[in-house]
């Protein structure tokens, strides 16, 4: 079964595209991440033009983050004032992006610059969790949990103006350091047609030291409208948001999704992780290759305007 | 009797004239081929399921004076094109262990779809000169280089590397193809020649070209045209998106909150 897709202009099997919605919604309900860091060069191996990957993927992204936002709302888990202020940053963050996307593809170097983020990025993190999954895993097997972490402690960050009070989270920082992770996330989101979660949420924990309860919602509550507003942006000023596409990675994402809820509840997560990570790893292992291994065609084609 | 037997060899004599002379001055008086031709599909509406279509183009030839189908007194070409558009050609080079496109260039115009057919390869059917007049085979494309690229650059080794890999990529993609023996005959004046239209035929009007020749010269050449169009929901949205983006793009937004939003209900009533 087939359709046409109106900007990636190519008739592409919706089974495909379910699946492959259903699978990264799986993985994103198991994990409780965005998956877009994995849509988005899933899409591009399976023949969708980068920027169009990009674009539709940010669609893909309101749809999962405002299932997982209103659940966290439900639970009362969202500070909404520093929300607005990661927000503030985020929406300045993505109009920077999509900008670049639009200068990078006018000089031609936008599928260079999107495949070094992404290994850099997928580089990164896979190591990271794959090392922190593994150890956790060895720490269970060896039969002591339980982790320590240090707190009270002041760095930097308390030393910035702007001092506002944060209830929910029960802090009193400057709104510059919310502002500027939001900002540097909102840049790579439209960068990279991801939520940014697995970036933002670190840095939440560690740099501004938000109680956990609050770290996911917020960080979901924000990635709503980020991601929205890259939808926006990247539809009007590069036409580059495919909404069939867009519709069939959805459906078949927030259906994986709940799947992936629910094995989640049920399933070793240290497990897990190792193999989310090895996932993570491949896919910034294969992106390396195409960078360095000589291409057998060294010539390309673009077009003007939109997809192609 | 002797004016009856003049007669009778003068008679004779304009018989014999009428019935030789067709053959000694045939050239001159017999009226010229010329070729009618016809395509089986005037529009092609894209609509959300198109993958792909064939199309026939079929035609005559007037006066035809093959005696049968398999003669090969006449060779005919059928030439589809696409609608030309500017397009960018990047060329990657390793730079730093990593293949970034570097060289560029950019031209004004070459057809984005072109299908070719001829009743036997065209380099034996015209000398290249013909072929380059008429943009008849991949080779006589005209691919015109954009302005600024094109000074000091139009003649170079580069810019023929350029033009071969637009052919390759072109033809890669499917959207350049050639039949050699792609038209037929049936008896002595009907051809036809079916063109298949790939699923990802840029969307836009055909001309399709229509030649007729004998023994290397043109005798006669017929042009029609096919309209493309996006069709049905494929159209609507198409529009939308490119003359309408912000509401397309706010529409894109609401659709998706929705979808994530029907979700986190229907869940939540199901696990509470």
């Amino acid at each position: 079964m087939h359709v046409y897709l109106p900007i990636a202009e190519m008739p592409v099997n919706v089974l495909v595209f379910l699946g492959l919605g259903a699978a990264v919604g799986f993985l994103s309900g198991l994990f409780g991440v965005g998956g877009g860091f994995l849509l988005t060069p899933l899409l591009i191996f399976l023949g969708i033009p980068p920027a169009v990957a990009v674009g539709t993927g940010a669609a893909h992204i309101v749809a999962s983050s405002v299932s997982g936002a209103f659940t966290q709302y439900q639970r009362n888990n969202v500070d909404f004032k520093m929300g607005v202020v990661m927000m503030a940053g985020g929406l300045a963050g993505t109009l920077i992006g999509v900008e670049v996307v639009r200068l990078l593809r006018k000089a031609g170097q936008f599928d260079l610059a999107l495949y070094l983020i992404y290994v850099t990025f997928l580089g990164v993190i896979g190591s990271l969790m794959m090392i922190e999954s593994l150890n956790a895993w060895r720490k269970i097997k060896a039969g002591s949990a339980g982790r320590t972490r240090k707190s009270g402690q002041h760095s930097w960050v308390d030393g910035l103006p702007l001092k506002m009070r944060f209830h929910r989270s029960k802090l009193y920082i400057s709104a510059v350091p919310p502002a500027v992770i939001g900002m540097f996330i909102g840049f790579l989101a439209a960068i990279m047609g991801i939520g940014g979660g697995f970036v933002m949420i670190p840095a939440m924990i560690y740099l501004l030291r938000m109680p956990a309860s609050v770290v996911v919602g917020t960080s979901l509550f924000q990635i709503v409208f980020v991601a929205a507003f890259a939808v926006l942006l990247h539809a009007v000023q590069n036409r580059t948001v495919d909404i069939v596409l867009a519709l069939l990675l959805i459906s078949g994402g927030v259906l994986g999704a709940q799947f992936g809820a629910l094995s989640g509840e049920k399933l070793r997560g240290e497990q897990m992780r190792i193999l989310l990570a090895g996932l993570v790893l491949i896919v910034a292992v294969r992106m390396a290759v195409d960078l360095v291994v000589t291409p057998e065609e060294l010539f390309s084609f673009s077009g003007v305007q939109g997809g192609r | 009797m002797r004016n009856l037997r003049n007669a009778a060899i003068a008679a004779f004599a304009v018989l014999l004239t009428c019935l030789i002379q067709p053959v000694l001055s045939a050239p001159a008086d017999l009226p010229r081929e010329t070729v009618e031709a016809d395509v089986s599909t005037r529009s092609v509406s894209i609509t959300s399921g198109f993958t792909g279509m064939e199309i026939i183009i079929f035609g005559t030839v007037e006066n035809s004076r093959q005696p049968s189908a398999e003669a090969g007194t006449y060779d005919v070409v059928v030439v589809v094109e696409g609608t030309t558009a500017p397009a960018v050609v990047r060329k990657k080079a390793r730079v730093g262990g990593l293949w970034i496109n570097s060289q560029s260039m950019r031209f004004a115009s070459f057809p984005a779809y072109y299908a070719i057919a001829s009743t036997r390869p065209i380099d034996e059917i015209a000398d290249a000169d013909l072929l380059t007049k008429n943009e008849i085979g991949f080779k006589h494309i005209n691919m015109k280089p954009a302005g600024r690229a094109s000074i000091g650059f139009s003649e170079t080794a580069d810019a023929q590397d350029f033009r071969l890999a637009v052919l390759r990529l072109k033809q890669r993609d499917g959207l350049y193809v050639k039949s050699d023996y792609g038209v037929g005959f049936i008896g002595r004046s009907l051809f036809r020649s079916t063109i298949t239209l790939p699923p990802n035929v840029p969307v836009g009007p055909l001309t399709a070209r229509v030649y007729l020749l004998r023994d290397g010269q043109l005798l006669s050449s017929y042009t029609s045209k096919v309209t493309m169009e996006r069709a049905g929901v494929e159209r609507f949205l198409h529009d939308a998106a490119f003359e309408r983006p912000l509401l397309y793009g706010i529409a894109m937004i609401v659709l998706a909150a929705l979808a994530g939003l029907s979700a986190a209900f229907a869940f939540s009533r199901i696990s509470a």
